[in-house]
C-alpha cells in the first residue's frame, strides 16, 4: 500500500515533467482562478483591517459606550466607580471643556482647537497612533503644568511647542508630551487631548467645579459629563435598545450615591461601529467570494477539460504502467497526484504574482494617501492558505474524473490504443 | 540445449519436475458485436525455469492473446493457468498486479516504451513500482542498458531511437527486476540479423544464467531453432 503510494507519487512527478503541454495548459486556468481568490481574500482582509482601524481610532474598540450624565454630580469618583460596577472594563473621561479653550504660542493666538479632557486609560479604549513622543502616564498626574497630546496638524502649525499656553480665563503654561498621528482616518482640524489632573480639572469642568469635594457646586446644573466606557461586547450592557440600554438601568439604581437630583438624565449609547463594519465586511466578502468561486470553477473546468482530452493519450501510457506491474490504485494516485502537483505549482505561481501585484499596488497607493501604520499592503497568511488549499482541492477534483476514466479500460485494450 | 551448458554454481538448480507455469485446457474467446470469436480453443503446456520456449503460428492464430494471458494482462475464458504454484484465475487485481510486476518481464511486439521519457527512465519504471531507491534504480538501469549495447544512449527518448534500439530498451526494461518469467512477443520482428541474434543471446543468457523461464513468440525459424522447445498454435490449439 505504502509502496503503491510512493510509486504513484514518483510517477506523478515524472508524468508532469514529461508532458509539458498538458502541464502548462492545466496551469494557466488555475493561476488565474487561484490568483483571483488570493486577491479577493487579500482585499477582504485589508478592508477589514482598515475598517477596524478606522472604527477603533475614531470611535473605540468593541464595545465602547459613550455615557453622558446631565444630573449635577456631587461625587464624580463615586459616579466613575458606578460605571465600573455597571460593567465597564475601562473608563476614561471624555469631556469637552464648557468654556472655549484658547491657545497661544508666544504672542500668536490659535483659535478653534478642539480640546478633550481624557484619562490615560483612553488608550485602552481607543486606538491611539502616535507620530512623536508618548501617550500619558501615571506620572503626568503630578505635573505642575497641564499635559497635552496634540494632533499632527496642530503640532505642524505650532512648530516650536515650548512656549505653548492655554486658558479659559487666564493663560497657563502647558506641556506637550506627544503628537498623535494624522492619517487617512483623521480630519485636518486642530485637536488636543488634555489629561485630567489636579491642575487641569478646572479647565475641563469649568468654574462650578469644586476640587475639594470632587464634584460640582450648585452652579453645575447644566453641566453634562461625558465618559467613554469599554464593556465586554458579549455583555448585555452593550446591546443597543431604544429608550436606553441595560447600562442605563444599571447606572440608575445607585444614583443617590453621586447625585441628589430627582430626574434621571442619562444617555448611554454604543459609539463604536464594529457591528456595522462587520456586517458590511461580511456582505462584501461574500460577494467577492462568489466572484472568486466562479473564477476558480472556470479554472477547474479548464483543468478538467485538459485532463479529459488527454485521457485517450494517457490510456496507453497507463496501460503500459499496468503491464509493468502498477496496480490501479498506484495509477489512480499517480494521476490524481499529478493533477494536484500541477495545480499546487500553479497556485504557487499565482501566489508569487499576487505578492508582486499587491506590493506594486501598495507602492502606488502609498503615493496618494498615508495608510495607518499598522495597515500594510501585504498578502495575509489566510490568503496564502486559502489559495494553496483551493489549488490542491481543484487539482484533486480535476484529477479524479480523468483518472477513473483512464483506468476503466482493461490493460490489453489500453495497450491497443 | 541449455542443459548442455553447466549452470553457474551460485544459482540453485530447481528440480525440473516443477514447472514455473502451467496452462491446462485454456480457452479465450472474444465477443465482437454479438459474434463469438474463439481465438484460443485448447492450450495445454508448461514451461520450467531455465527453459526457452518458442511459440509459433500463423498471423492471427492467437499468439499475442496467449502471451497476454501468460503475462497476467488478460484472463482466460476457461481452463487453468498456474504461475509459480499460484492459481492465477482467482487472483484479485492487487495481487495480480504485484505478481505481474515481480514475476513477469514483458517485451511487447510494439515495444510500448513511454514517450518523452529517456531510455534510462523507461528502464527504471518497473523498479519504481518495486520500490527500488532512485540511486540504485539509476545504477541498475545504466548497467542494463550497457549490457544491451546502449550505454551511449541513456538519455535518448524513444522517438530518437531506431526500432532495434527501442526493442533493446524494452528488453532491458523487462529484465530490470530479474523476473522468473520473460515473455517476448516477436522481439526480433523489426530487427536485422545481427540485432536479432543479439536479442536472442540476451534471452538465452537470461534463461541459462539467471534461471528464468523465457517464452518467445516468433515467425523467424532462426529464432525458433535456438529455443529449447517449440509450441505451435494451430486453430487455437497447442501442438
Ligand atoms: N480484444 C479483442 N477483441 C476481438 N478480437 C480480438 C481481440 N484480441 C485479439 N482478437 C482477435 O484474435 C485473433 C488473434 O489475435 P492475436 O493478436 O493473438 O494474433 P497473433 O497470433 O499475435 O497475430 P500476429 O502474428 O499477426 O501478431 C485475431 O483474429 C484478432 O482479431
Ligand atoms: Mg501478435
Amino acid at each position: 500500500m505504502l509502496r503503491s503510494l510512493t510509486a504513484g507519487i514518483v510517477l506523478a512527478f515524472a508524468g508532469s515533467r514529461a508532458n509539458v503541454t498538458r502541464t502548462i495548459l492545466s496551469c494557466a486556468g488555475i493561476v488565474v482562478g487561484v490568483g483571483a481568490l488570493i486577491m479577493v481574500v487579500t482585499a477582504g482582509d485589508l478592508g477589514q483591517r482598515y475598517a477596524t482601524a478606522f472604527s477603533e481610532a475614531n470611535a473605540g474598540r468593541a464595545a465602547t459606550i459613550e455615557a453622558m450624565v446631565y444630573n449635577p454630580i456631587n461625587d464624580l469618583a463615586a459616579y466613575e466607580e458606578d460605571l465600573v460596577r455597571a460593567g465597564a472594563q475601562d473608563v476614561s473621561l471624555y469631556q469637552s471643556p464648557q468654556n472655549d479653550t484658547l491657545f497661544r504660542s508666544g504672542d500668536e493666538a490659535i483659535e478653534s482647537v478642539s480640546v478633550t479632557g481624557v484619562d490615560a486609560t483612553l488608550s485602552d479604549i481607543r486606538r491611539i497612533n502616535l507620530a512623536e513622543g508618548r501617550w500619558f502616564t501615571e506620572a503626568d498626574q503630578e505635573s505642575r503644568a497641564p499635559v497635552l497630546v496634540v494632533n499632527q496638524s496642530l503640532a505642524d502649525f505650532l512648530g516650536d511647542q515650548t512656549e505653548l499656553q492655554m486658558g479659559t480665563d487666564r493663560w497657563i503654561d502647558v506641556r506637550v508630551v506627544g503628537v498623535s498621528e494624522s492619517s487617512a482616518l483623521d480630519g485636518d482640524w486642530y485637536s488636543a487631548y488634555l489629561l485630567r489632573s489636579p491642575v487641569s480639572e478646572e479647565i475641563i469642568f469649568g468654574p462650578s467645579w469644586d476640587s475639594e469635594i470632587g464634584g460640582f457646586q450648585g452652579g453645575g446644573e447644566d453641566m453634562g459629563v461625558t465618559h467613554l466606557a469599554r464593556v465586554d461586547p458579549s455583555d448585555s450592557a452593550a446591546d443597543q435598545m431604544d429608550g436606553g440600554t441595560e447600562f442605563t438601568e444599571r447606572m440608575e439604581s445607585a444614583r443617590w450615591r453621586w447625585s441628589t437630583d430627582d430626574q434621571f438624565e442619562y444617555f448611554a449609547y454604543r459609539s463604536d461601529f464594529s457591528e456595522e463594519t462587520d456586517i458590511v465586511i461580511t456582505v462584501m466578502s461574500a460577494g467577492l467570494l462568489v466572484i472568486a468561486g466562479i473564477t476558480l470553477t472556470t479554472g477547474l473546468l479548464g483543468v478538467l477539460n485538459v485532463g479529459l482530452v488527454t485521457v485517450r493519450e494517457r490510456r496507453r501510457e497507463l496501460a503500459t504502467y499496468r503491464a509493468l506491474g502498477a496496480s490501479r490504485f498506484t495509477l489512480f494516485v499517480a494521476v490524481v497526484m499529478e493533477s494536484v502537483v500541477v495545480s499546487v505549482v500553479a497556485g504557487i505561481i499565482a501566489l508569487l504574482l499576487s505578492f508582486a501585484l499587491v506590493a506594486a499596488a501598495g507602492a502606488i497607493i502609498g503615493n496618494f494617501v498615508a495608510l495607518p501604520p499598522d495597515i500594510t499592503m501585504t498578502v495575509p497568511p489566510s490568503a496564502v492558505l486559502v489559495g494553496l488549499l483551493s489549488a490542491a482541492f481543484v487539482g484533486l477534483l480535476a484529477g479524479i474524473i480523468p483518472a477513473i476514466r483512464a483506468l476503466r479500460a482493461s490493460v490489453v485494450a489500453g495497450l491497443r490504443e | 540445449m541449455s542443459f548442455d551448458v553447466p549452470l553457474p554454481v551460485a544459482v540453485p538448480a530447481r528440480p525440473a519436475t516443477v514447472p514455473l507455469l502451467r496452462v491446462e485446457g485454456l480457452t479465450r474467446h472474444f465477443v465482437v458485436s454479438g459474434t463469438r470469436i474463439d481465438v484460443l480453443r485448447d492450450c495445454t503446456f508448461d514451461v520450467s525455469r531455465g527453459e526457452v520456449v518458442a511459440i509459433i503460428g500463423q498471423s492471427g492464430s492467437g499468439k499475442s492473446t496467449l502471451l497476454n494471458v501468460l503475462g497476467l494482462l488478460d484472463t482466460p475464458s476457461s481452463g487453468s493457468y498456474t504461475f509459480d504454484g499460484v492459481d492465477t484465475t482467482a487472483l484479485r487485481e492487487g495481487r495480480r498486479s504485484r505478481l505481474r510486476g515481480e514475476g513477469v518481464g514483458f517485451v511487447f511486439q510494439q515495444f510500448h516504451l513511454l514517450e518523452r521519457r529517456s531510455a534510462l527512465a523507461n528502464v527504471g519504471v518497473p523498479m519504481v513500482l518495486g520500490g527500488v531507491s532512485a540511486l540504485r534504480r539509476r545504477a541498475r538501469a545504466k548497467e542494463l542498458l550497457e549490457s544491451v549495447g546502449l550505454g551511449h544512449r541513456l538519455s535518448s527518448q524513444p522517438h530518437q531511437l531506431s526500432g532495434g534500439e527501442q526493442q533493446r530498451v524494452a528488453l532491458a526494461r523487462a529484465l530490470s527486476r530479474e523476473p522468473p518469467l520473460i515473455l517476448a512477443d516477436e522481439p526480433t520482428g523489426a530487427l536485422d540479423a545481427a540485432s536479432s541474434t543479439m536479442i536472442m543471446d540476451q534471452l538465452i543468457e537470461q534463461a541459462q544464467g539467471h534461471d528464468s523461464a523465457v517464452v518467445v513468440v516468433t515467425h523467424d525459424p532462426k529464432v525458433a531453432e535456438r529455443a529449447d522447445r517449440v509450441v505451435e498454435l494451430v486453430e487455437g490449439r497447442t501442438h
